[in-house]
This record gives C-alpha cells, structure tokens and sequence, in this order.
C-alpha cells in the first residue's frame, strides 16, 4: 500500500511541476531595468523600485527568511526590501553584544543585548519603512522596506536594478529610498510589459542630505592606558 | 622791603617767576590731564570690549556645554522609547524627570513638523508650534542648534538636538532661563554688571541684570540713543557700557561706573596736582631767594644815590660781586669819586673867588690852594706904598654923595688897574686912601723899582683923573709915600674878622711919608731911594721930622723916571728905530 501512495505523490508532484512550469513558461516576459538616478543625473544607491499591477491581488508567495545581518557593528546590507509577511533573521556575528531596536510603526521591536542569532526571526507583516538601530552604537542604522508585491529590486552603485519572472502587462512602478524627499506614492509611474522585451523604467529622486552619526573609534587605539 | 607791591622791581621779578612757572605747570597739567583723561576713556573702552568679547564667547561655551548635556540625554534609551511609544503623560514625566538630570529649567519635545509634542512647562501648550522655527532649521541642517531667545516672554539658552531612534523622530529642546542670578554668576566672571535685554520695535525690554530697580528701568530706556559703546547716565553717575548682541534680538549689555574705572587716573592727577604745588611753593620760595639777591645791589645803588643827590659824596657803593651788577657798582663809584673832585675843585674855585674879592688876588690865589701857612706871622723885607686924595674930606662935605662915590669908583679903578698890574699886595682901603706891599705874601726880585713905578704911573692916571674934577671947581690931590724895611707878615684880627696885615716900622713910615706929600708928589725913604737911584730922577728933600720918629729922615721926591734908565733905554730905542729910517730914507 505504501508503494503505490508514494509513487502516486511523486506522479502528482512531477504533474504539477510540469504544470507550473508550463505556467511559469506562458507568465514569463522580459526583464525590467530600472534606472534611478539623482536630479545631478548620479546613479542612486539603495532605492527599492516596486511594481505593483492595481487591482490584481498578489500572488501568495512563499516566503522565505531574510537575514539582516550585524558584522563589524554595522548592519549588512543597509537597506534590506522584505516582501509583507517575511520573518527577518537579525543574526550577530560579532563578539560584542548589539541591542536591535525600531519604533518605526510598521514594527516596533526590540532585541536587547544579545549575542549569536535570536531564538525567532521577526515578521514583518505591516507595509511600511522599518528604521532599525542599535541602542550601544548609535551610527548603526538600517532600513527594513516591507513592500506589497513580490516583485521588487535594489539599485546597486549603480543606480540599476533588474526586475525579473513578471507577466507581461501594465503595471505600477514606485520607487523609495531613504533619503528620498517626498513620498513613495508619487513617484509613481506606468510600466507596460511586453513579453520577450526588456522594458526600462527611470527615476529621478531628490534625496536630502542624511545626517549620520560618526563612528566611535575603536577605544584601544591610541588610548594612554587605562 | 615792600615785597607785596607790585610795583617794586622785587615784587614784579618775584610774580613774573611764579607767573611762568605757573602758566607753564598749568599748561602741562592741563595737557596730561586732557591726553591721560582721552586715554583712560579709550582705556576703558578698550578694556570693557575685550571683556565683552570675551564674555560672549564664555557664552557661547556654556551653550555649547549645555547643548552637549542634551544631547546626551537625548540618547537615553527609556526617553526615546516614551518618546516614540509612550502615552501623553508619561513621556512628560519623563522629560521631567531628565529635566532634573541637566538643571535645565525647561524641556521640550517636539514634532519633526514644529509643533510641541510634549512640554515640562504649562500642559496647555501641545500642539502649538514651537516659535522658533528658523532654529529647528538650523538643527536639521547641523545635527545641533543653541540660541539665547525669549520663549513666551522669557529669556532662555536654548540647545535642540534630535532624538535618533535611530532616524530623527522629534527634537529635544532644553531651556536654561537667564534670569538675575544667572546674570549675577556671570558677574563673578569679570566684575562688570551685566544685563540682557531683547530689541523690540518700541525699544528694548530688560529681562534680566545684575543691576537694581531704578538703573534697570534708566537703562532700558538710555539703551536706545547710546551706541554700541557708550557712556550712560544711571542714577546721575556716569556708567561706561559696552552692548555686545548674543543673537538677533538679545543683547548683554557690560557695565562700570565711570567713576570706579577713571579712579586709578584720579590718583594720578592728585598725585600731579600734589607735585604740581609743592612746585610752585618751591618756585615761589626760590624767586623771592632769587629775586631779593638780584634787587639788593639795586637797592644799595639807590641808596647811595641818594646820599649824593642829597650832598653827599663821602658815600660809596659796597661791590662784592663779578657780574654786570659789580660792573655798575664799580662805574658808580668812579662816577662818584670824579663827582668828589670836581666838587672839591668847584668849592675850592668857590672859595677862591670869594676870597679873591676880599683878599688881594695872590693871597687868594694862596689859600684856595690850600696853603694856609702863610697866614701864620712871620718876617719879611717888604716895600710900602700908602697914598691917598688930598682934600677929599672936604669934598665929601660940600660934594653930592652920588659924585663922592663916583670919584671913589673911578679911582678905585684907576689905581685898582695898577696894582693888579704890578701884583702888589692891596693890604687895605680906607677910603681914599690906601696901602699896597711889595714881596709878600709872594716874593718878587725889584720889589722897590715896581713900587715907584707903579707909583709914577699912578700919579700920572690919578693927575688926568682929577684934572676933570679940579675943572669942576673942587680942590683935589694925590699924595704918595713909600718905604722899604722888614716887616711881621700874618694874619691878625679876631674869630669871625681878620685881616691879612704887615706891621713894622716901614708901615709908619711910609704912611708919614705919604701925609707928608703933597698934591702930586711922592716922597721915598733913603732906603728906597737908593735901591731905585738908577731907575728915576728925583729931589733930595733932607731930613724931615715926622711924628712918631725921633730923628729926622732923609726922603727924597721922585719926579719921573729917567730918560736912560732902562725903560727910557727901552724908549729911545724904539725912538731910534724911525730916527734910523729916517737917516736912509
């Protein structure tokens, strides 16, 4: 009996990859560039550009963990984009304690000195931007974006992101980054997929200046004894 | 010594020394006071700048102090949670409670859009917006910000820092009143009183000093018309102030008496004035010194000029010094001694010529030179001639007495004439009648032969002179006689009266000799006769007894001198000469 259970699972997971798969083949359409740059015309860092299609509901992707990582007292990366409901791992791996904490609205969370990586990631279910410090360093700071849809991508040093795996069709693009004057809503702009075309979308930001606190130096340097 | 007459070369020399000594202190004092008062006032000014300068950086050091305080509060983990999480009520206790922990007097939490979120101060004030908005600018542009401004009314130092969780989620704004204590801590730091106030349309308002009551609300309203650095009046003392601004509208205004700041010059100019009498006391002391040495040998010279102006030219001058004063002493006394002569010289010439109208001029001569022997007695061989007018009585009686003295006049001069040309000694005048002696009181070789010529001459003179008046009717003569022997010569007589006079038997003789003569004759004595024998022709008239002589004397009557005597000689050789011509012509 349990032979011919497990070869009828295995049929039907092979059956359902050929049909997602098959899926997947007719929904793919070409790659999305994103471009953001500043009013000067320099590539913007860090900025999240978000597609959005109004109306249709987002697919119910899975979601997987995502580590926010602190090395060096600092956190890694310093803007992380977490698809709604995403549990974050915030994993320390320096020797020292950090105390992670945030009051932005969309989660407000605390995790006091701690070492090593905490029991339970946090999940991040209300949309929203998540600044995140340490309450003993005061110059780490970092940026949890939780966006609603699943397809979003990070602007390297470049300015350039890739969007990749979207239907073709017309869709909503956003972008945000920390810096950035003005809200995320109006930057809005249309995005019409064709399949097999790589479309590109552009953004120009103002970004104001952000004051940063500077980092401790190391207290054994050029300490005279203690 | 009349010092305190002006007049007096003394007095005058004495103030014209003072006078210069004091015009010129008084002028020099005049000059530091003004040029060391100028520099006290740029001293002053100069002195409350710095303090000023200084004071508003020590200002701004505590601001800067204070703003470090919040910030450091402003890290505080429980304030940011209450900040971000926390009900209305806790977050203020809070702030409360971290109020306490800087001594800030007021704390604050506001929005990132510049309103008050939470407030130490009355609850009411949430929701409003923070009034400063151009600071909170400010702050986001530098992370940090601190101004001294009035919130509602009050002065405070303010410092806004943002509370980082870890983005900006508010901005804590913490207030330390300034008020009089704060601005009398702030006294200690440099002694000048200090105040602060804020410019307003209508002025300035005090809002906190050091100073009191009065002098507040003085300065308040004096603020407006001095100048950054000015001097203003407080309660009627002068005050040096200096404004220094500690933002837009606040300014700390530094002050000091006038009075307490020129005190130290004050002492200076006591000082000055002290040095400057005791100098002039000085001055004062050394002109009159001065000036009485100068005006004495001046003084002497009066003096003795004086005595001399009065007669006396025994008086000199005592020189004792080198200078031009000893030079005029010593011309003085020159002058003085050559004064001395020419008196002596013009009395003697005085005397002499009084002298001379009484005595014969040889013996006046004699004693206004100064010899007086001669008028000791003493024994000499003299010639005698005594003649008068014969008939003379009786032509007094019968003539006027205006022709009496008329023919007295004119034979007075007539014979006069002749014995000042022979230099006889006229010893006497008894009206008519008179006595010259030959060979006193100054010798002479041919005493005798000047006798009888005179005596020849006379008679010649007096015959023509009375020719006139015989014409007239009135019966006149002139008698001669003349002796020669040894004779006492002095002076006789009596204090007050004395004549010079020969007394000897020559005397009574020849006045017999005379008496004996008659109208034109001149009898001589033998002795006379025979010294002049050569020189005239004359009569032998024998002996003749004459009263008073007990023997008879020979006497002899001259008629004229002879035809070769040495005047005839003298005659006939002038006669010659036109005889000679007349030979070879």
């Amino acid at each position: 009996m349990r032979r011919r259970a497990a070869i009828a699972a295995l049929l039907t997971l092979l059956a359902l990859i050929v049909a997602s798969a098959a899926v997947k083949a007719q929904a793919r359409s070409g790659p999305v560039e994103a471009v953001v740059t500043d009013e000067r015309g320099k590539p913007v860092a860090d900025a999240i550009v978000t597609l959005t299609s109004p109306g249709t509901p987002a697919p119910a992707t899975p979601r997987v963990t995502v580590v926010m990582d602190q090395h060096d007292k600092e956190f890694v990366p310093h803007v992380l984009p977490v698809y709604i409901g995403t549990p974050v791992s915030f994993p320390n791996r320096d020797n020292i304690r950090h105390h992670v904490y945030s009051f932005s609205s969309p989660k407000k969370f605390e995790l006091p000195l701690y070492i090593g990586t905490p029991a339970a990631p946090v999940l991040f279910d209300k949309p929203g931007v998540v600044a995140l410090g340490c309450n003993i360093h005061d110059w780490m700071l970092a940026y949890i974006y939780v966006v609603t849809t699943p397809y979003f991508a990070k602007t390297a040093a470049d300015g350039k992101g890739r969007l990749d795996g979207l239907a073709p069709g017309t869709y909503e693009a956003r972008v945000w980054q920390p810096r950035m004057r003005g809200g995320t809503d109006k930057t809005a702009q249309p995005v019409t997929l064709a399949a097999g075309e790589l479309a590109q979308v552009a953004f120009v930001v103002s970004l104001k200046a952000e004051w940063r606190v500077p980092r401790a130096p190391d207290s054994y340097k050029g300490a005279q004894g203690s | 010594m009349r010092l305190h007459s002006f007049r007096s070369f003394r007095g005058r020399l004495v103030a014209v020394f003072v006078g210069l000594f004091a015009v010129i202190l008084a002028t020099c004092f005049l000059v530091v006071a003004v040029t060391v008062r100028a520099s006290a006032r740029h001293e002053i000014g100069e002195e409350l700048r710095l303090a000023g300068t200084l004071f508003v950086r020590q200002l701004e050091s505590r601001s800067q102090q204070l703003v470090a305080a919040t910030r450091l509060l402003s890290g505080d983990f429980a304030l940011k949670t209450a900040a971000a999480t926390a009900d209305q009520e806790t977050t203020r206790s809070v702030l409360a409670n971290h109020r306490q922990r800087i001594e800030a007097d007021v704390l604050m939490l506001v929005s990132p859009e510049g309103s008050i979120a939470a407030d130490t101060r009355q609850p009411g004030r949430l929701g409003a917006a923070f009034p400063l908005s151009r600071l909170l600018e400010e702050a986001d542009q530098a992370g940090e910000a601190s101004r001294i401004a009035v919130i509602d009314g009050g002065l405070y130092r303010l410092a806004i820092v943002p509370l980082l969780a870890p983005v900006p989620i508010a901005w804590l704004c913490a207030g330390f009143a300034i008020d009089d204590r704060s601005a009398a801590d702030l006294r200690r730091l440099t002694g000048l009183h200090v105040s602060f106030l804020r410019r307003q349309d209508s002025g300035f308002t005090m809002h906190a000093s050091t100073l009191d009551g009065a002098d507040r609300d003085e300065l308040q309203r004096g603020l407006a018309a001095a100048r950054t650095a000015g001097v203003i009046k407080l309660g009627g003392h002068p005050h040096v102030i200096r404004a220094e601004p500690v933002s837009d509208e606040v300014l700390v205004v530094l002050q000091r008496p006038l009075a307490e700041a020129l005190q130290p010059y004050d002492s200076l100019f006591t000082t000055l004035l002290a040095v400057g009498s005791a100098g002039l006391v000085l001055a004062l002391v050394g002109a009159v010194a001065v000036a009485r040495r100068m005006s004495r040998p001046v003084r002497e010279l009066v003096r003795v000029a004086r005595q001399v102006s009065a007669g006396d030219f025994g008086t000199a001058v005592s020189v004792g010094r080198r200078d031009e004063l000893g030079e005029l002493g010593t011309t003085f006394n020159q002058m003085l001694a050559g004064l001395r002569d020419r008196e002596r010289v013009r009395a003697a010439l005085a005397r002499a010529e009084g002298l001379k109208r009484f005595f014969s001029p040889q013996l006046a001569e004699i004693l206004s030179a100064g010899d007086e022997s001669v008028l000791a007695s003493h024994r000499r061989e003299i010639t005698v001639l005594f003649c008068d007018l014969r008939g003379f009585t009786a032509f007094a009686d019968t003539a006027d007495p205006e022709e009496v003295m008329r023919l007295l006049r004119d034979y007075h001069e007539t014979v006069g004439a002749l014995i000042s040309r022979y230099e006889g000694t006229l010893e006497r005048f008894t009206g008519d009648g008179l006595m010259v002696f030959f060979n006193d009181p100054v010798p002479c070789p041919d005493p005798a032969a000047r006798a009888v010529r005179m005596a020849i001459e006379m008679r010649d003179a007096v015959q023509r002179l009375l020719e006139e008046w015989r014409r007239r009717g009135h019966a006149l003569g002139f008698g001669t006689g003349i002796d020669m022997g040894y004779a006492t010569v002095g002076r006789i007589g009596f204090e007050g009266r004395f004549d010079y006079a020969a007394i000897g038997t020559v005397t009574n003789l020849s006045a017999r000799l005379c008496q004996e003569a008659g109208d034109g004759q001149i009898l001589v004595s033998q002795r006379v006769y025979a010294e002049v024998e050569s020189l005239v022709e004359a009569v032998p008239l024998g002996a003749l007894t004459l009263r008073g002589f007990t023997r008879p004397l020979i006497a002899f009557s001259l008629l004229r001198l002879r035809a070769d005597g040495p005047e005839a000689r003298q005659l006939s050789a002038k006669d010659e000469q036109p005889l000679a011509r007349e030979q070879t012509g």
